[in-house]
C-alpha cells in the first residue's frame, strides 16, 4: 500500500512512541472513537522500511461469536508467519474449545522465527468475556519473540497486572493520540487547506486535537472558498464536534454522492453493486473509490478495493441521519441488502438485516434454513446472537425457532432444557405451512436422536432412525441439501450408537455418513464419521482399526481439528490399540492426547474409554492398585449410562479380576454374587471367576470355569478374552502340576495372540513363570514371546521405537518375510524350505538384513529388529 | 414457551426505572438526538443535558451512544424521587 494518501500525515513523534512501546511485550492503546487509533496503526504498519513482521487483525463489529474471533487471529498469525504459503483458512467447528485454541495459536507463535506483532484492531468490538477471558491467557503467555498491540474505545477486563508489574506493558492513551499545533498545521498544508495559523489555532483549539475532528474538517475545509470563514463559524458554534463537522461535510458533498452515504450506512461494508442497488443508481464503485482516496473515513478491505467499510463513528452519525432524513426508507434498504446477501451466500448478515428490517416471521424463516447449516460451519455463537435479537414473546411458539434453540442447547449439554424447546417444536409442528412440514419432522427426527444417544438411551434410537429410510424427492436443491445434511448427522448418530453396542450395522452406517459428508463438503461431519468408524473399526484386525484411527486424526489435524473433543473415539482407539500391543509409552502419548481433547466432554460414555484404557495401561505396567481405581471409575460411569454399553462385561470382569490380584478376593467374591445373570454369565466374567479361584487357591474349580469359557457357554466380547482364558487355564493346569497341559494352552494363547501381536493379556494375567517354562524349541512364537518377555522385564515396546540409534535402511518385503523367522530355531535351510526359496536365496537376504541394521550375528539382527519393530510390524502389515 | 431468565425473576437484579440527567459536553444537534429518543434534551451553557427515566439496561445502552457518537461525557446524575433514600430501592428484596 504506497498509494499516496493525503489523510494520513507522518506523525512522527507518535510513530516513535508506538516504536518504544511495542519493545514491551503488550501494548495497549485505549482512546475514545475518532482519537486516531486505526490510522495510527494503518501508518506505523505501512510505513517505508516497517521492520517488523506484522499479524494484524480488526474485530468484526459487535463479535459476539469467540471463535470466529479466534480464526481470524489464527489466519492473522499464519498469514503473517508464511505469507506465501497457501495453507487452508483455520476452519470452525461446531464445538469449539476456547482453551485448546489458545493453545494452538500459542504453539504456532512459539514455532515462529525472529519477532511478530500481533495488531488487534476495535478490540472493545468483542463482546465474548469467554474470548477475553482467553485472550488474557494468549497475552500473558506469547512465546520470546512475539509481541501485542491491542487497540480499544475503553479499558477492557484484560487481567495483565503480572505483565504491568513486570514492566511489560505499555500504555498510549487519548491524551498522547491528540493532534498537537504542529501537527494541525502539517494536515492542513498537506491537504491542501490555506488557513492562516490564527485560523489553524482556532480550528485546534475547537477540535481538542481530535482526530476525527481534525480530519472532518479538512474535508471541508479542502476546496472550500473561505476557510478562515468555516473555522470562525465552527468555532462560533455550541454543537458537538464531530455532529457539526458531518453535517457541513455532507452539505458540501454532491447529492449523488450523499445520497450513497446515507443509504448505505445501514451495511457494515459495502461494494459497488451493493451500494448501487441501495442508491438505484450506477457508477457507486467509482464514488467510494474516490471517497477513499480523498479522505479517512472510507477503507477498502481488500487490495482488489472492492469492499470498504465506513469508519464506525462516521458510520453511526451517518445512520442516525439517514433515520431522520428518511426515515420511511430505512426498512426497504435493510430488505434489498438481505436479498442480496442471500444471494452471495452472507446468511447471517442476511438474517440481521431481515431482523432490522423488523420482518421477524421472514427472519426466522431465513434462521430455520439455515441454522443447521450455520452451526455445522461452526457459528453457533452467531446462531445464539441472532436468536438473541428476535423481540421476546411474538415468535416463540414458533416450532422453527423452537427447534433451533433445542439444537443449541443439545450442542452445548444442556439436555433437559433442549427436550423441553423440542416438545414446543412437536407440538407446534401443525400449524407449520405443509410445504416447511417434512423438513421441521426430519429435524425433530434427528434432533431426538442425537438427545437419546447423549442420554445413553440406546435402544430407543434405532427406532427413531425410521426416517432415514424416507425417500428424497420432489425437493428443492436446497431442501435435498439439508437433508443430506441431516441423514449424514442421523448416519453418525445412529452408527456411533451401533458402534457403543458393538451392533454389526455401526461401520455401514458411519461410512454411509462420511460418504454423504464429504459429497455435501461438511469435513467436520466427514471427520466425526470417521473417527467413530475407527472406534467401530476395534473388532478388526489391529492392523485395519489403526490404520482408520490414524487416517481420522490426520484428517481432522489437517482441518485443526487434532484436539477436538470429538476425535477422541479414533484417539483412545489407537491408545487402546497400542496398549493392547505392549507399545506403552505411545499408547500413554496418545491416552494423554485424548485427555487433552476431552476438556471440555465431560460425557461418560467417552470419559469410560478413557477409564478403561488408563487402567489396561496401569495394569500392563504392573500397578494394580492404580488400575483397579480406573476400572473401578470406568465401571461407575457405565452405571450411569441408560443401557448397558458394548465394553460392560469386560469392565466388570477386568475390576473383579484386579480386586483378587490385589489380595482383595472377598470383596471380588460379594461384587460377583451382586451381578445380574447376563453380566455374570459372560465370558469376562468368566475370566474374572478363574481369576478369584487362583487367588483363593482353588485351581480345580477355576479350571472348571475356564472350561465353560472354551467351550462357548459364555458369550465374549472378542478372541482377546480368549486369550485371557488359555492363559487362566495354564496357570490353573501349572498348580495342578500338569505341566504339559500347562505348556498347551500358553501355546495356544501365544498362537491366538500373534496375528495382532497381543502381549497385554499375559502381563495382565501374571503368565511369566508359565511362558519361561515354555521350552523354547516348543513354541512356534518366538518373536511374540520375545516382546512379552521384554514388556515383562518392564520395558515398553514403544520406548525403544525412540531409540537413538541411526535409522536402518529399509529392507525390502522378502527381506521382511525372512527377517520374521530369525527370532525362532529354524535353520537357514529350514527358512528357506518354510518360503519356497533356495538357500543360497536365503543366505543373500540374511546378508542384506545384517548390512541394513547393522548387526553382526543373527541375534544381533533380531535385537535390533526388535528395536525397530521391524519384527511386529512385519507380520500384520 | 417460557425462557427462564433470572434476571427478570428478581427485582433487586433490575429496578424500576430511575430519573438520570446525563450531561455532555457540546449542543446535541437533531441527527445525534435522534440517538437518545427517549430522552429529553436541554442545553445548559455550552452543554446538552439529557433526563429521562431509565432502567438499567437503557442506561448503559445510553452510555455505549455517547461512546459510539464520540461524545464527551461530563457528568451523570441520578435524581431520587422525594422522600426516598437511594436504599429503599432494595427493600422490597427479601
Amino acid at each position: 500500500m504506497d498509494r499516496t494518501k493525503p489523510r494520513l500525515i507522518g506523525r512522527g513523534d507518535l510513530l516513535a512512541a508506538l516504536d518504544r512501546a511495542v519493545a514491551k511485550k503488550v501494548t495497549i492503546i485505549s482512546a475514545p472513537a475518532g482519537s486516531g487509533k486505526t490510522s495510527l496503526l494503518r501508518a506505523w504498519a505501512d510505513r517505508p522500511g516497517q521492520p517488523y513482521r506484522l499479524a494484524v487483525m480488526q474485530v468484526q463489529r459487535d463479535q459476539h461469536d469467540a471463535q470466529q474471533f479466534w480464526l481470524a487471529l489464527l489466519s492473522a498469525v499464519r498469514q503473517a508467519s508464511a505469507p506465501t504459503s497457501r495453507t487452508e483458512p483455520p476452519a470452525a467447528t461446531p464445538d469449539f474449545n476456547g482453551r485448546a485454541m489458545v493453545d494452538r495459536v500459542l504453539s504456532e507463535l512459539a514455532d515462529l522465527r525472529g519477532l511478530l506483532i500481533l495488531v488487534i484492531d476495535d478490540l472493545h468490538e468483542l463482546i465474548s468475556p469467554d474470548a477475553l477471558a482467553q485472550l488474557t491467557r494468549l497475552l500473558t503467555n506469547l512465546p520470546g519473540d512475539a509481541h501485542a498491540v491491542l487497540a480499544t474505545r475503553r479499558d477492557l477486563p484484560l487481567h495483565l497486572q503480572q505483565l504491568r508489574l513486570a514492566g511489560e506493558l505499555a500504555e498510549i492513551r487519548a491524551a498522547d493520540l491528540r493532534f498537537s499545533e504542529r501537527e494541525t498545521r502539517e494536515l492542513l498544508d498537506a491537504s491542501g487547506v490555506a488557513l492562516s495559523d490564527a485560523g489553524a489555532d482556532l480550528l485546534h483549539q475547537r477540535t481538542e486535537g481530535w482526530a476525527a475532528g481534525l480530519r472532518l474538517a479538512v474535508i471541508s475545509l479542502a476546496g472550500h472558498p473561505d476557510p478562515e470563514l468555516f473555522v470562525a463559524e465552527f468555532s462560533g458554534s455550541d454543537r458537538t464536534v464531530a455532529e457539526y463537522l458531518i453535517a457541513e461535510m455532507l452539505e458540501r458533498q454532491p447529492d449523488d454522492v450523499k445520497d450513497l452515504l446515507l443509504r448505505t450506512s445501514v451495511l457494515d461494508r459495502v461494494n459497488g453493486e451493493l451500494a448501487d442497488l441501495l442508491t438505484g443508481r450506477q457508477g457507486s464503485e467509482r464514488i467510494l473509490l474516490a471517497l477513499e482516496d480523498a479522505n479517512a473515513f472510507v477503507v477498502s478491505l481488500d487490495p482488489e478495493r472492492t469492499w470498504f467499510r465506513y469508519h464506525h463513528l462516521f458510520a453511526d452519525l451517518l445512520r442516525l441521519e439517514l433515520r431522520r432524513a428518511l426515515p420511511a426508507e430505512v426498512p426497504g434498504l435493510h430488505r434489498r441488502a438481505a436479498d442480496w446477501l442471500i444471494q452471495h451466500g452472507h446468511i447471517a448478515d442476511a438474517i440481521r438485516h431481515t431482523q432490522a428490517a423488523g420482518d421477524w416471521p421472514g427472519a426466522a424463516r431465513l434462521l430455520a434454513d439455515h441454522s443447521f447449516s450455520l452451526t455445522m460451519d461452526g457459528q453457533a455463537q452467531t446462531v445464539r446472537a441472532l436468536l438473541r435479537a428476535f423481540p421476546p414473546g411474538a415468535p416463540a411458539d414458533n416450532p422453527e425457532l423452537a427447534l433451533i434453540r433445542a439444537g443449541l442447547n443439545l450442542a452445548r449439554g444442556r439436555l433437559d432444557e433442549a427436550a423441553a424447546h423440542l416438545a414446543v417444536a412437536e407440538s407446534h409442528a401443525e400449524t407449520t405451512p405443509p410445504d416447511r412440514q417434512r423438513r421441521l419432522r426430519v429435524a425433530i427426527a434427528s434432533l431426538k436422536l442425537s438427545l437419546a444417544t447423549r442420554r445413553g438411551h440406546l435402544a430407543s434410537v434405532t427406532e427413531q432412525a425410521k426416517f432415514l429410510d424416507s425417500p428424497v424427492t420432489g425437493q428443492s436443491d436446497e431442501d435435498i441439501a439439508l437433508d443430506n445434511d441431516l441423514r449424514a448427522v442421523a448416519l453418525m448418530n445412529l452408527g456411533t450408537v451401533e458402534a457403543s453396542l458393538a451392533l454389526a450395522d455401526a461401520e455401514r452406517h458411519l461410512r454411509e455418513g462420511a460418504v454423504l459428508a464429504r459429497e455435501n463438503g461438511r469435513p467436520y461431519l466427514e471427520v466425526r464419521c470417521l473417527a467413530q468408524l475407527a472406534f467401530a473399526s476395534r473388532v478388526r484386525p489391529f492392523a485395519t482399526t489403526r490404520r482408520r484411527c490414524q487416517e481420522a486424526i490426520a484428517l481432522a489435524e489437517r482441518h485443526g481439528w487434532g484436539l477436538e473433543p470429538w476425535i477422541a473415539p479414533a484417539l483412545i482407539t489407537l491408545a487402546a490399540n497400542l496398549v493392547w500391543t505392549g507399545e506403552f509409552g505411545e499408547g500413554e502419548r496418545w491416552l494423554q492426547r485424548t485427555e487433552r481433547a476431552l476438556q471440555t466432554d465431560t460425557g461418560p460414555d467417552i470419559r469410560l474409554l478413557v477409564h478403561i484404557v488408563s487402567g489396561m495401561l496401569q495394569a500392563g505396567r504392573g500397578r494394580r492398585h492404580e488400575a483397579l481405581r480406573e476400572f473401578s471409575a470406568a465401571e461407575h460411569l457405565g452405571s450411569q449410562l441408560a443401557d448397558s454399553h458394548a465394553l460392560a462385561s469386560q469392565v466388570t470382569g477386568w475390576l473383579l479380576a484386579t480386586q483378587a490380584r490385589v489380595g482383595l478376593p472377598g470383596e471380588a467374591r460379594a461384587s460377583l454374587a451382586a451381578l445380574d445373570d447376563e453380566r455374570a454369565g459372560s465370558g469376562e466374567v468368566g475370566n474374572a471367576r478363574a481369576v478369584i479361584c487362583l487367588a483363593e487357591g482353588d485351581p480345580a474349580a477355576a479350571l472348571a470355569t475356564v472350561t465353560d469359557v472354551l467351550g462357548g457357554a459364555a458369550p465374549v466380547i472378542g478372541y482377546v478374552t480368549l486369550v485371557e482364558t488359555y492363559l487362566l487355564a495354564g496357570l490353573a493346569h501349572r498348580e495342578l502340576g500338569d505341566q504339559r497341559a500347562a505348556h498347551q494352552a500358553a501355546e495356544r494363547a501365544l498362537g491366538l495372540a500373534e496375528p495382532d501381536r497381543l502381549v497385554l493379556p499375559f502381563v495382565m494375567t501374571g503368565s511369566g513363570e508359565l511362558l519361561e517354562a515354555l521350552p523354547r524349541h516348543e513354541t512356534a512364537h518366538a518373536a511374540l514371546l520375545a516382546d512379552v518377555r521384554d514388556v515383562m522385564r518392564g520395558s515398553s515396546l514403544a520406548a525403544k521405537d525412540q531409540s537413538s540409534s541411526p535409522p536402518a535402511e529399509e529392507l525390502s518385503p522378502t527381506e521382511l518375510r525372512v527377517l520374521g523367522y530369525l527370532p525362532t530355531n529354524l535353520s537357514r535351510p529350514e527358512i528357506a524350505s518354510e518360503l519356497s526359496l533356495s538357500v543360497n536365496t536365503v543366505n543373500t537376504h540374511v546378508r542384506n538384513i545384517y548390512a541394513k541394521l547393522h548387526a553382526r550375528d543373527r541375534s544381533s539382527a533380531v535385537q535390533r529388529a526388535r528395536e525397530l519393530r521391524l519384527l511386529s510390524a512385519g507380520l500384520t502389515r | 414457551m417460557r425462557v427462564h431468565l433470572p434476571a427478570l425473576d428478581h427485582g433487586f437484579m433490575d429496578p424500576a426505572p430511575v430519573q438520570y440527567t446525563i450531561r455532555i459536553h457540546g449542543h446535541l444537534g437533531a441527527t445525534v438526538l435522534s440517538a437518545f429518543p427517549a430522552l429529553v434534551p436541554q442545553h445548559h451553557g455550552a452543554d446538552t443535558v439529557l433526563t429521562g427515566l431509565l432502567d438499567r439496561s437503557a442506561l448503559y445502552g445510553v452510555l455505549a451512544e455517547v461512546e459510539a457518537l464520540g461524545l464527551e461525557l461530563v457528568e451523570i446524575r441520578q435524581l431520587m424521587p422525594e422522600g426516598r433514600s437511594p436504599e429503599s430501592g432494595d427493600s422490597r428484596s427479601p
